[in-house]
C-alpha cells in the first residue's frame, strides 16, 4: 500500500501551496517604509558670511544679522545652534498619561492613580520650569518601534513589529548619531533595545536584557545604582535611562494592582531624588514610550495605548508656553527635533516632527528663527529626496507641500515682533501637522503585483482542490493516488525550483523566492487542472446524481458565509458570536435531519457548551459595551473559584478519558495530575513558584513521552491513538492557557466531542457507499472548521495584537536562559493562540472513523481515502477563509481600520490556517501509521 | 380536477392567508406611523402580541368551522383541552426562550425582550397548529410521527412555522453591524424578521393557490407552481 505516503505528500503539497501564497501576499502587503540614508549636517555660524552664504568670509557683522539672513534664505545650509544644553532623557516604559495626573478629589484612588506626586508638586511650585503633556504615540505601540520613532522623529510601519525580538541596527539618521557626530558624549542606562538598535555610540553604557517580562525590579535597580553618580558627573551631553518596571508590572499584573502602585511610587521617589541633585541648566525629560490597555498590554492603536506622558523640568526655566499648559497633546515625532535643537544639532534627516519651544530653554527671537528655519529646511530636503526615491506620495501633493514650506522659510525675513513670531510658530506647526498627516496616510507602499499574484495562486489552489474533493467520485480517489500523480507533481516542483535557482545563479531573475513560489504554484495549478479534466466524466456524473440534503448545502453555505462576512469590519469584530451562531445552527440542522431525541439532547448540550464559553470570550476595544464595562481579560493570578473550576475540569476530563483509552490513558492521567499540581502549588501567596514551574516542566515531559508512545503500533486501528492525540493537545493547551482559561479549553473539547457524536448519528441509508458519502461529506468538515475557528474566540482570544499574551511563555520558567529560548517562546505563544485549530485539525480523521457506523469497519484503503478526503476538505475550509481575508485586506487597503482590524485578522487567520494544516497532517500521518496493512479487501 | 374536499381546503388556505397578509402588515404599519416601531421588542408592546393572538384565534375558528376538520379533534373535554394547550404553549415559549439564548442572545440582561420574541414565535408557529388540531396531534406533527398530505391546511401551517423561524434567524444577521441604527437593538430585527417570514409564507401560499386555480386555463403556470413548491420547507 505505497499510496498511503502519497496521500500525506499531497496534503503537504497543498499546505505548501497555500502557505507560500500567503507568504507572498504578506511580502506585498506588509511592506515597510522606504528608508533613506541621508544624514542632516550643520555648519557653524562662524563659517557663514553676512549675506547668509557659506565660506565666503568677507565682511564682519553680528551673529544676529547672519541669522536673519540665513533663516530666510533657501539656499543656506543648516546652522548648528551655538549654545548646546545638557539633556537627561528618562524613559519610563508604558508611562500612561493618567498615571501622572493628580486628582485630589478622588476619595478612593485606584492603584495607578495619584501616585506620581512629585510631578504635581513641581507643576504647582515652579510653573515656569515644568511642563506636563500628553505624548501621543503612533501605532504600533511596541517598545522597539517607539524607540525608533523617538530617535528618528519619523513614523514607524507595521511590518517592523515583527522584528521586536531581534532588534537590528538602525539605518536611518537619528538623534543619537547627530550628537555623536558633533563629538557629544552619551550615556545609556537600562533597556538593551537601545544598544542593539544603536551599537557603539555610547561613552558608557549599562544595558540590560529587557524581555524577562516577569522580572519587575532587576533593570530598575541596576539603573538606580548608576544614575545618580552619572548625573553628578559632567562629562556627558545626553544621558538616556530606560526604566522597564512599570511596563513589566502592567504585563504581569495589569495597571490596577498593588505591584503597579509600588512601581509608580518607586518612580516617584526616583524623580524626586533626580530633581534634587539636578544642575540648574540641565533639561530633564521624563517620557513614556506608550500607554497600556486595562489588561496591561500594548501594541495596538487604542487611545489608552497611544496616550503616554511627557514631563519636562529645567530649574532655570523653560520657554514660553502659549496654550493651555497641562495635558496638551504633542506628537512623539516632535521629540527628536526638539532634543536635537536642545543639544545644538539640526533635526535628524527623516524627522517629521516640529519643534516644541515650550520645552526648550528660553530663546531670543533670532535663535528661535534659526531653529525654525533649520526644521523647515530639513523637512524640505526630506520631501524632495522622498519624492525622488519613491512614488508613494502623489507628485502634485508633494510639490504643493514643498512650495508651501519654501514660502514659509522666506516669510521669516519679515518677522520683527514677538507677536509676529508667535503667529509664525503656529503657522509652521500647522504646516508640519499637514505634512505628517499626508505621510501617515500613504506610508504603506503595497506591492500590488505580488498581492494579485498571491491571490491568483490561492484561488487556483482552492478551486482545483475543491473540484478534486467535491467532484471526483470516491472510488477513483484510491486509484488516482496509487498512480504516479503525486510523484509527478513533486518532481515537477523540484524541477521548477532548480530551474529558478539556476536562473537566479546566472542572474536572469532577481527575486528567487518570488519566482519559485509563482512557478511552483502555477505548475501545481496546471497539474490539478489536468487531473480534473481527465476525470471530468466522473465529476459531472457525480454532480448530476448528487441529491444533497438541506443540512449539507446549508453547512457549506455557512462556512462560505463565515468567510465572506470577514470583508465587513463589524463582523470581524463580532466574529466570535457569528461563528457560534453558525455552528450551532449547522449542528441543529444535522440534528433535525437525524430526528431522534438523542440528537436533540446532543444539540442542546452543544448549545449550552457554546454558551458557556461566552464567559471566557475576550473583549476588544471596538466592541464598546464590554470594553467600557472593564471586561478586559483578567490578568495575573486566577481567582479561587477559577482555580477550582480549572482543577475540576481537567480532572473530570482526564478521569473520564482514562476509562476508555487503555494503557495510554494512564499517561494522560499523569499529565493531567501534574498540570493540576502545577496550578495548585503555584497559586496564591503561599504558593511556591519554583516548584510549580518544576511541575509544569514535568508535565511537558510527560506530554512528550505520550506523544512518542502514541506511535507504538498495537494493531487496533487509528481511532484510539487519535483520541489520545486530541487529549494530549488539550492538555498542552490547558498548560499554556493557564488556570483562568483552562475551563474554556475543556468546554471546547466537549463541544468537539458532542459535535462528533451528532455526526456519527447522521442517517446513512444502510449501505456502505452511502455511509461513506455521509461521513466524508464536506458539510462535516465545514462544521469542524467552524468549531475550530470559534474556539479561537472561545478560549479568550481576539484577532488584535494587544491580545497576544506573553504570560504563557513563562509558566514553566524563563526560556530566555537557554540557548534555544526564542524557539520555545515562539512555540508556546503560537500554541496559546492557535492551540484550538491545531487540536481540531489533528482530530479530523475521527470524523470519519468515530462511532458504530463509521468507516473504521471498512477496508483500510477505503478508510484511508475517506480520511484523506475529509482532511483535504478541512484544510480547504481554512484556505478559503485565508483567501477571503487576503482579499478583504486588498479591498480595504486604504480603509480606516485596515491596521486595526483587517491586517490583524489576516495575520491571525493565517496563523490559524498554519496550525490547522499542521494538525491535519499530524492526524493523517498518525492514521496512516496505525492503519492495518495486511487487509487488502476493498 | 380537484375534489370538493380539496377545493374547500384550498379556499380556506387562501382566505386565511389573505387575512394574514392584510392584518399583520397593517399592524406593523400602524405602529410605525405612530412612531413606536422601535419599542416593539419591549414589554410595553405586549398589546401587539395580544392582537396577533386574537387574530390567530379567529383564523383558527374559521379554519375549524367546517365539519371536515373535526376529524383532527375529539371534542370531548373542552376546558381540559384549553388548560392542556395553555401549559403546552408555556412549555413551547420556554423552549424558544432557551433556544434563542443558546443562539447567542444575552443570557439574562434583556430577558423580557427575549421573552417577547419567544412568545411571538410561539404565537406564529405552534399556536395555530394547536388551535387547529389539539395538543396531541400537534405534538405528533412536530416530532414527525404523523404525516400530512400536500396542499392541506396543516401543510400550510407547518410551512408558515418554518419560514417564520427562518425569518427570525435571518433577522439576526444585521445585529452585529456597526451602523448604530435604532432598529439594530435586540430583538427588533429578529422580531420583524419573524413577522416578515410569516407574511412572506402567507403571500406565497396565496400566490400559489391563485396560480393553481389559474393553471386550469393556462397550463404554463404549472411551472410557476412547481417553482413556488420549492419554498415548501416542510418536506
Amino acid at each position: 500500500m505505497k499510496e498511503k505516503w502519497h496521500f500525506i505528500f499531497y496534503l503537504i503539497w497543498f499546505s505548501y501551496l497555500i502557505l507560500s501564497a500567503v507568504l507572498m501576499f504578506g511580502h506585498g502587503f506588509l511592506l515597510s517604509r522606504k528608508t533613506l540614508n541621508d544624514v542632516s549636517d550643520c555648519v557653524s555660524l562662524s563659517k557663514i558670511d553676512c549675506d547668509g552664504r557659506e565660506n565666503t568670509l568677507k565682511g564682519t557683522c553680528s551673529d544676529n544679522i547672519k541669522i536673519r539672513h540665513v533663516s530666510s534664505f533657501l539656499g543656506a545650509p543648516l546652522i548648528c545652534a551655538p549654545v548646546p544644553n545638557r539633556v537627561i532623557l528618562i524613559l519610563v516604559d508604558a508611562l500612561r498619561y493618567d498615571f501622572t495626573e493628580y486628582n485630589p478629589k478622588l476619595d478612593k484612588p485606584l492603584f495607578y492613580q495619584n501616585q506620581l506626586t512629585v510631578i504635581k508638586k513641581m507643576i504647582e511650585q515652579w510653573p515656569e520650569s515644568s511642563r506636563l503633556y500628553r505624548f501621543i504615540a503612533d501605532p504600533p505601540t511596541t517598545t522597539l518601534q517607539r524607540v525608533k520613532a523617538l530617535v528618528t522623529g519619523s513614523l514607524p510601519t507595521f511590518i517592523d513589529a515583527s522584528s521586536n525580538f531581534a532588534a537590528m541596527e538602525l539605518q536611518e539618521d537619528n538623534l543619537i548619531d547627530q550628537v555623536v557626530k558633533s563629538g557629544g558624549k552619551i550615556i545609556l542606562l537600562g533597556d538593551d533595545t537601545w544598544s542593539r538598535l544603536l551599537p557603539g555610540r555610547w561613552l558608557r553604557s549599562h544595558a540590560l536584557y529587557s524581555f524577562h517580562t516577569w522580572d519587575l525590579d532587576t533593570v530598575d535597580n541596576e539603573v538606580d545604582s548608576k544614575i545618580y553618580e552619572e548625573i553628578k558627573k559632567d562629562d556627558w551631553d545626553l544621558l538616556v535611562a530606560h526604566y522597564l518596571g512599570v511596563d513589566h508590572a502592567g504585563h504581569r499584573y495589569g495597571p490596577n494592582h498593588p505591584e503597579m502602585a509600588r512601581k509608580l511610587q518607586e518612580t516617584n521617589a526616583r524623580l524626586q531624588k533626580m530633581i534634587d541633585i539636578l544642575p540648574p541648566d540641565v533639561l530633564l525629560y521624563v517620557i513614556g514610550d506608550h500607554g497600556m490597555t486595562d489588561s496591561g498590554d500594548h501594541g495596538g492603536e487604542s487611545k489608552a495605548e497611544r496616550t503616554a506622558a511627557m514631563f519636562v523640568y529645567r530649574k532655570a526655566g523653560l520657554g514660553v508656553e502659549e496654550e493651555d499648559k497641562i495635558g496638551r497633546e504633542v506628537q512623539q515625532t516632535d521629540l527628536a527635533p526638539t532634543l536635537s535643537a536642545a543639544l545644538g544639532r539640526p533635526p535628524p534627516a527623516p524627522s517629521l516632527g516640529n519643534l516644541l519651544f515650550s520645552v526648550l530653554p528660553k530663546m531670543s527671537l533670532p535663535m528661535t528663527l534659526l531653529h525654525l528655519s533649520n526644521n523647515l529646511k530639513q523637512i524640505t530636503k526630506y520631501l524632495v529626496r522622498y519624492g525622488e526615491e519613491s512614488q508613494q506620495v502623489p507628485l502634485d501633493k508633494l510639490a504643493y507641500l514643498i512650495n508651501t514650506t519654501r514660502d514659509q522659510i522666506e516669510k521669516a525675513a519679515k518677522i520683527e515682533s514677538d507677536q509676529d513670531l508667535r503667529k509664525y510658530v503656529s503657522d509652521v506647526r500647522n504646516l508640519m501637522e499637514n505634512i505628517r498627516v499626508v505621510f501617515r496616510e500613504v506610508w504603506v507602499e503595497f506591492d500590488s503585483l505580488s498581492m494579485l499574484r498571491a491571490l491568483l495562486l490561492l484561488l487556483l489552489a482552492v478551486f482545483f482542490n475543491w473540484l478534486i474533493t467535491e467532484g471526483i467520485p470516491f472510488e477513483r480517489i484510491s486509484n488516482i493516488f496509487a498512480s504516479t500523480f503525486v510523484p509527478c507533481g513533486l518532481i515537477s516542483m523540484a524541477i521548477c525550483t532548480s530551474v529558478c535557482y539556476t536562473a537566479y545563479y546566472f542572474n536572469y531573475i532577481e527575486d528567487l523566492e518570488h519566482s519559485i513560489i509563482l512557478s511552483t504554484g502555477l505548475i501545481s495549478g496546471g497539474m490539478t487542472c489536468v487531473l480534473t479534466i481527465m476525470h471530468w466524466d466522473g465529476i459531472t456524473q457525480r454532480w448530476y446524481e448528487g441529491r444533497p440534503y438541506f443540512y449539507e448545502r446549508f453547512s457549506r453555505a455557512a462556512l462560505v458565509a463565515s468567510a465572506v462576512v470577514l470583508v465587513s469590519n463589524s463582523y470581524v469584530i463580532e466574529e466570535g458570536a457569528t461563528l457560534s451562531f453558525l455552528s450551532f445552527t449547522v449542528i441543529g440542522l444535522m440534528a433535525w435531519n437525524i430526528g431522534t431525541l438523542k440528537a436533540l439532547v446532543l444539540w442542546m448540550g452543544c448549545g449550552i457548551v457554546l454558551a458557556g464559553t461566552r464567559l471566557y470570550r475576550g473583549c476588544r476595544e471596538e466592541q464598546g459595551d464590554c470594553w467600557t464595562a472593564g471586561e478586559g481579560m483578567p490578568t495575573g493570578q486566577a481567582s479561587r473559584a477559577a482555580l477550582v473550576l480549572a482543577l475540576g475540569s481537567v480532572s473530570a476530563i482526564v478521569a473520564v478519558a482514562r476509562r476508555h483509552t487503555g494503557w495510554r490513558g494512564y499517561g494522560i492521567a499523569l499529565g493531567g495530575l501534574l498540570v493540576c499540581a502545577h496550578w495548585a502549588v503555584g497559586w496564591g501567596s503561599l504558593g511556591s513558584p519554583a516548584q510549580s514551574k518544576l511541575l509544569a516542566k514535568l508535565a511537558w515531559l510527560v506530554l512528550v513521552v505520550i506523544f512518542i508512545l502514541i506511535w507504538k503500533k498495537d494493531g487496533r486501528g487509528p481511532t484510539l491513538p487519535l483520541i489520545i492525540l486530541g487529549l494530549l493537545l488539550y492538555l498542552a493547551n490547558v498548560l499554556v492557557l493557564g488556570a483562568s482559561y483552562a475551563p474554556a479549553a475543556a468546554l471546547s473539547l466537549l463541544s468537539g466531542f458532542l459535535a462528533l457524536n451528532v455526526v456519527s448519528l447522521l442517517k446513512t441509508d444502510g449501505s456502505s457507499k452511502y455511509s461513506l458519502n455521509t461521513r466524508c461529506n464536506s458539510s462535516v468538515a465545514c462544521l469542524w472548521a467552524l468549531l475550530a475557528c470559534y474556539n479561537f474566540y472561545g478560549t479568550g482570544h481576539h484577532a488584535t495584537l494587544s491580545h497576544i499574551r506573553w504570560a504563557p511563555v513563562f509558566h514553566a520558567g524563563d526560556p530566555n536562559y537557554v540557548s534555544f529560548g526564542p524557539v520555545i517562546t515562539v512555540v508556546l505563544v503560537s500554541l496559546h493562540l492557535f492551540g484550538m485549530p491545531l487540536m481540531f485539525g489533528a482530530t479530523v480523521p475521527l470524523l470519519a472513523l468515530w462511532g458504530r457506523n463509521g468507516v473504521s469497519t471498512l477496508g483500510s484503503r477505503t478508510q484511508l481515502a475517506a480520511v484523506f478526503s475529509l482532511c483535504l476538505k478541512f484544510a480547504l475550509c481554512f484556505a478559503i477563509r485565508v483567501f477571503v481575508c487576503a482579499l478583504s485586506a486588498t479591498i480595504h487597503c486604504r480603509h480606516l481600520m485596515i491596521w486595526g482590524v483587517f491586517t490583524p485578522k489576516l495575520l491571525f487567520e493565517s496563523g490559524a490556517c498554519v496550525a490547522a494544516l499542521l494538525g491535519t497532517i499530524m492526524g493523517i500521518i498518525l492514521t496512516v501509521w496505525h492503519l492495518p496493512t495486511h487487509q487488502r479487501k476493498s | 380536477m380537484f375534489s370538493l374536499n380539496h377545493q374547500l381546503e384550498l379556499k380556506k388556505i387562501a382566505v386565511s392567508s389573505l387575512i394574514t397578509c392584510i392584518y399583520l402588515p397593517s399592524i406593523v404599519t400602524v405602529i410605525s406611523y405612530k412612531g413606536i416601531l422601535y419599542s416593539i421588542g419591549k414589554s410595553s408592546s405586549f398589546y401587539v402580541l395580544v392582537l396577533i393572538f386574537i387574530a390567530e384565534l379567529l383564523k383558527s375558528f374559521y379554519l375549524n368551522s367546517n365539519v371536515q376538520t373535526k376529524k383532527y379533534k375529539g371534542n370531548r373535554n373542552r376546558a381540559g383541552d384549553i388548560v392542556k394547550a395553555f401549559v403546552f404553549l408555556l412549555g413551547v415559549i420556554f423552549c424558544f426562550f432557551v433556544g434563542i439564548i443558546l443562539f447567542g442572545a444575552p443570557v439574562l440582561e434583556s430577558h423580557d425582550e427575549t421573552l417577547m420574541l419567544s412568545t411571538l414565535l410561539t404565537l406564529l408557529t405552534v399556536f395555530p397548529l394547536i388551535a387547529l388540531t389539539g395538543v396531541e396531534a400537534s405534538m405528533q406533527l412536530l416530532f414527525g410521527v404523523k404525516n400530512f398530505s400536500r396542499d392541506t391546511v396543516i401543510e400550510m401551517l407547518v410551512n408558515n412555522a418554518l419560514l417564520t423561524v427562518c425569518g427570525a434567524w435571518l433577522g439576526a444577521v444585521v445585529i452585529p453591524l456597526d451602523w448604530n441604527t435604532p432598529w439594530q437593538q435586540w430583538p427588533i430585527p429578529c422580531y420583524l424578521g419573524a413577522i416578515g417570514g410569516y407574511v412572506f409564507s402567507n403571500v406565497l401560499s396565496v400566490v400559489k393557490i391563485t396560480m393553481m386555480s389559474a393553471a386550469n386555463k393556462y397550463p404554463v403556470l404549472n411551472f410557476f407552481v412547481s417553482v413556488l413548491n420549492k419554498f415548501n420547507l416542510s418536506k
